[in-house]
């Protein structure tokens, strides 16, 4: 596990922030935007039945192994996870099935929950739910028949929890002295006098923490593959249709999921409205402007896994301005430079690019403007350091600052690297990897379209984005030299998980790398690695926006957007969007 | 005729086995998207890869997980049981998911079917029958137009002029409204639109062939024979001209029934039908090898069936073809 005792300090640090102490996050924007018109919580008339509009399927139906900001908007409809971000305010974090805050020892090795008395499953188990359901809950995260995609990395250090146990596994560090109280208690590390116990309780907002009736999940988890996903109950206002042995017949993959009432959801023991009566996510939308069309000139619809195309959004914004939400999606895109293949091992030859780079060109193949600034830095808008890196004007670096590109500026830059006539001069093929669908795709034509122009060979390949990461941008050995289609959205509104996972050198692994531009320079990650153990807010913020400044010298990518997630719904839907996640709330959205 | 059958159900085996051969190793040697690493989400520890590798047996040799597979497709080999394996995306069995959009596949086929023969045939007839006027050559216009316009621009075009929720002159239930749908009047209705789009291309296709097929017939000796016994022309084109010009005709619809209840993935991915060939499509675009091995296998075998009725049927059709 990469997870170290740092991120306890920093989950303390957002656990402070995200329960309220501090309210340090940046001004999201939102409001401002154009066609932003989220309803309120407050505001919504009962019942209806809401349809939303995807392209494909869910990453896993299963609580306890999806992953994905969809499957995410979904358990946040089914179930009670012990805590969850306000729907307005993701930097605010509130008990759902916890009763309140968690207790965290000082030493940080010791995270107690009590939970709320009288919250009851769905049909076919209807009984309320104890300490041990939640403990069940994350032990079969870490079962070989479920194999959560974070379990590990969250609570991987509690005594006991070790990833791909067989199926009935117990961890002794998860302890439930009575019917209403869950323990995490966890043992520092060799050396170490602390525990993690900050980010296992900022954790605690994932859908794995919703909890689950072993008696009852027990036989579906046996198996090699766990089928509790199709067998599930719900605790929070919705449910998946079930039948009476709980089969979840509203699930079909690839084709629909039918979320309707739960009948023994208690709404005196939640915050969420659940004005809807039944939510039809309805799958196999794939043309992205038959989609939007729907929706802009229907009724009772919303989008879901995919955003309109650039001509409905520009269409959109002038003419149904209400039935668009644009959100700061707290992340960015850029084309990664492989800093460890010529000639872009050469600082000065990667500025040249930057500064010759049409950036606005890229961004037009996204929509243009109404997606997103043109970034003059890497931390995006709404993270912590991002006023203290200059905000949008950024470090005033010369080779950032001309968005259309300065041909000028670059050849300056070439001639710096020994290329006198002022554009690359080499003669080998450069492998660009980018995605071979949908805006990617042109986004991937126009990033080699530059490079050409600045008088490099490249030869793009293009691939489907999942071959793209696991096969080649994300394998160090793939020797990929420039991956046009790589971003990164924040875990939290922390720059740590901006530009740690994605910049720090000591993150580079064989497989699954996410620090694309293999940069790996040593004071550079001592920077990085000290910034995580600062706990003030204000001393973070200074820091990671120096190595913010520090990174963008590097000039390691072409930085081209902090891109907004836009929504659309149709006239008659009053849109509440969770901000945590940038999608529609299922459990706060109406009718009007 | 019945030794010929059982010889042929023997090669449908052995096609169907080669099929799935090279299926597996297609996915297999081609540079794609690795399964454990997408199903692990983003940075993930090398236990959960490894552990998700030996849930899926993808740490087994390749021939150990090709022939785990047969095993599903049969159960005596010793699999997990006659379920096609487990689709990596949703962790459900691959034939049931077939089997449950199968019905959607069989309707839009059989619809089509219909209406393609229904246009094809007679305006081939009249074309090779009325050939250089300007009935043959606008119909064959047509026909040319029809076969050059791919199915995913013409299904668009169609649903952005035609699609009750978002079409100029809204007068037909468009994407998705199968779907919606609930009684067989109501599946039938979201249906005419890609019934229409889906045997635009075919009826062309039929037309122009049973035209040319028939303007050579026509020319046989044995017509010429016919006329000259007095038959009159009705009887000389139907009974002697078409009967042995439609021949042709009888392979090629089993050839393509076969393909398209394999599924049409075009029509079903515009259309938003939940059949085999959105089923395909979606499984592809993500990598679920169990599913796409399923519905080739299943495509395969459609096509591989109907050749072997396409061929009985000659006996009946062709008088001169014995087995």
């Amino acid at each position: 596990m990469r997870r170290s005792f740092q991120w306890s300090l920093i989950a303390c640090a957002l656990l402070a922030l995200t329960l309220g102490v501090a309210a340090c996050g940046g001004d999201d924007g939102g409001g401002d935007e154009p066609g932003t018109t989220q309803g309120t919580p407050a505001e919504g008339k009962q019942g209806g039945r809401l349809v939303s509009l995807w392209a494909g399927d869910v990453d896993h139906i299963d609580p306890g192994i999806t992953y994905s900001d969809l499957g995410q908007q979904i358990t946040r409809a089914t179930q009670k996870t012990l805590y969850r971000p306000k729907v307005d305010d993701a930097t605010v974090v509130e008990p759902d099935l916890a009763e309140s805050d968690p207790e965290i020892s000082e030493d940080g090795c010791r995270v107690t929950v009590k939970l709320k008395d009288g919250v009851r499953f769905s049909p076919p188990v209807d009984r309320e739910v104890t300490s041990r359901d939640v403990k069940y809950a994350i032990e079969r995260g870490f079962f070989n028949s479920v194999n959560s995609g974070y379990a590990g990395a969250y609570f991987g250090t509690l005594p006991g929890a070790k990833v791909g146990a067989e199926p009935g596994t117990k961890i002794p560090g998860i302890q439930t002295p009575d019917d209403l109280t869950v323990v995490f208690n966890m043992e520092p590390a060799e050396g170490e006098d602390r525990c993690p116990g900050g980010v296992l309780a900022g954790a605690l907002v994932m859908p794995l923490s919703a909890p689950v009736p072993p008696e009852y999940a027990r036989e579906f988890d046996a198996g090699n593959i766990s089928t509790y996903g199709q067998n599930q109950v719900s605790t929070g206002p919705y449910m998946v249709e079930n039948n009476e042995s709980g089969e979840a017949i509203g699930y079909q993959a690839g084709r629909r999921i039918h979320l309707v009432r739960n009948p023994n959801w208690d709404e005196t023991l939640d915050t969420r409205p659940a004005y809807l009566d039944e939510i039809d996510i309805q799958q196999g939308n794939d043309d992205a402007t038959v989609m939007s069309r729907k929706i802009l000139e229907g009724e009772s619809m919303i989008n879901g896994d995919q955003s309109p195309p650039p001509p409905i959004l520009k269409q959109a914004l002038t003419r149904q301005k209400e039935q668009l939400a644009l959100v700061p999606s707290g992340g960015g895109r850029w084309v990664a430079m492989n800093t460890t293949i010529e000639p872009f091992d050469d600082v000065n030859v990667r500025k040249a690019v930057v500064a010759g780079f049409d950036r606005e060109a890229m961004r037009l193949t996204r929509g243009g403007e109404v997606i997103g600034r043109i970034p003059t830095h890497f931390i995006p808008p709404g993270l912590l350091g991002f006023e203290e890196a200059g905000g949008m004007e950024g470090f005033g670096l010369d080779f950032m600052s001309a968005p259309g590109g300065d041909m000028e500026l670059a050849a300056e830059y070439f001639q710096k690297a020994g290329y006198d006539n002022g554009k690359y001069e080499g003669t080998e093929e450069l492998l660009m990897v980018g995605e071979n669908e949908g805006v990617d795709a042109r986004a991937a034509e126009v990033a080699a379209q530059q490079f050409e122009k600045l008088g490099f060979r490249v030869r793009l390949r293009q691939v489907t984005g999942d071959a793209m990461y696991t096969k080649y941008c994300n394998v160090p050995a793939a020797k990929v030299a420039i991956c046009p289609n790589v971003g990164w959205l924040k875990d939290f509104a922390d720059p740590q998980t901006f530009l740690d996972p994605t910049f720090n050198g000591d993150n580079i692994i064989p497989t699954n790398n996410s620090n694309w531009a293999q940069l790996d320079v040593p004071e550079l990650n001592r920077q990085m690695n000290e910034a995580k153990l600062l706990t003030d807010t204000d001393e973070r913020a200074e820091a990671w926006a120096e190595i913010d400044r520090r990174i963008t010298e590097l000039a390691p990518a072409v930085m081209w957007i902090w891109d907004n997630q836009a929504n659309i719904r149709s006239e008659n839907v009053v849109g509440v969007i969770d901000e945590d996640n940038g999608h529609w709330s299922f459990a706060h959205t109406s009718l009007g | 005729m019945a030794a010929y059958i059982v010889r042929r159900l023997i090669w449908v085996f052995f096609l169907l086995f080669v099929v799935t051969l090279i299926t597996f190793i297609v996915f297999n040697v081609l540079p794609a998207a690795d399964p454990a690493l997408l199903r692990a989400g983003r940075q993930p520890s090398p236990e959960l890869v490894e552990s998700i590798r030996e849930q899926f047996g993808l740490d087994d040799p390749l021939i150990v997980q090709f022939f785990r597979y047969i095993g599903d497709i049969l159960p005596f080999v010793g699999g997990d049981g006659f379920n096609f394996g487990f689709s990596y995306q949703s962790n459900q069995e691959v034939l049931p998911q077939i089997l449950d959009r199968l019905p959607a596949t069989i309707f839009l086929t059989t619809g089509a079917v219909i209406l393609w023969l229904s246009i094809g045939i007679p305006i081939g007839m009249v074309s090779a029958v009325k050939t250089g006027s300007w009935l043959d050559r606008l119909t064959m216009g047509i026909a040319l137009i029809a076969i050059s316009a791919p199915v995913y621009f013409l299904g668009l075009v169609a649903l952005f002029l035609f699609d009750d929720s978002i079409g100029r002159f809204p007068l037909l239930p468009g994407s998705g409204a199968y779907q919606d749908a609930t009684t067989f009047f109501g599946k039938a209705a979201a249906l005419i639109m890609p019934w229409c789009v889906l045997s635009a291309a075919f009826a062309a296709i039929y037309a122009r062939f049973l035209r040319g097929n028939l303007i050579d017939t026509m020319q046989e000796d044995y017509i010429r024979t016919a006329r000259a016994k007095g038959l009159s022309e009705r009887r000389v084109i139907f009974r002697h001209g078409v009967r042995s010009a439609i021949t042709p005709i009888v392979t090629l619809l089993g050839l393509d029934i076969g393909i398209l209840l394999g599924g049409a993935i075009l029509t079903e991915t515009v259309f938003n039908i939940q059949g085999i060939g959105r089923f395909a499509y979606e499984a592809i675009v993500r990598f679920d090898l169990p599913v796409i091995q399923g519905t080739v296998l299943f495509g395969a075998f459609f096509i591989v069936i109907m050749s072997l009725i396409v061929d009985i049927l000659y006996a009946f059709i062709d008088p001169r073809i014995r087995y």
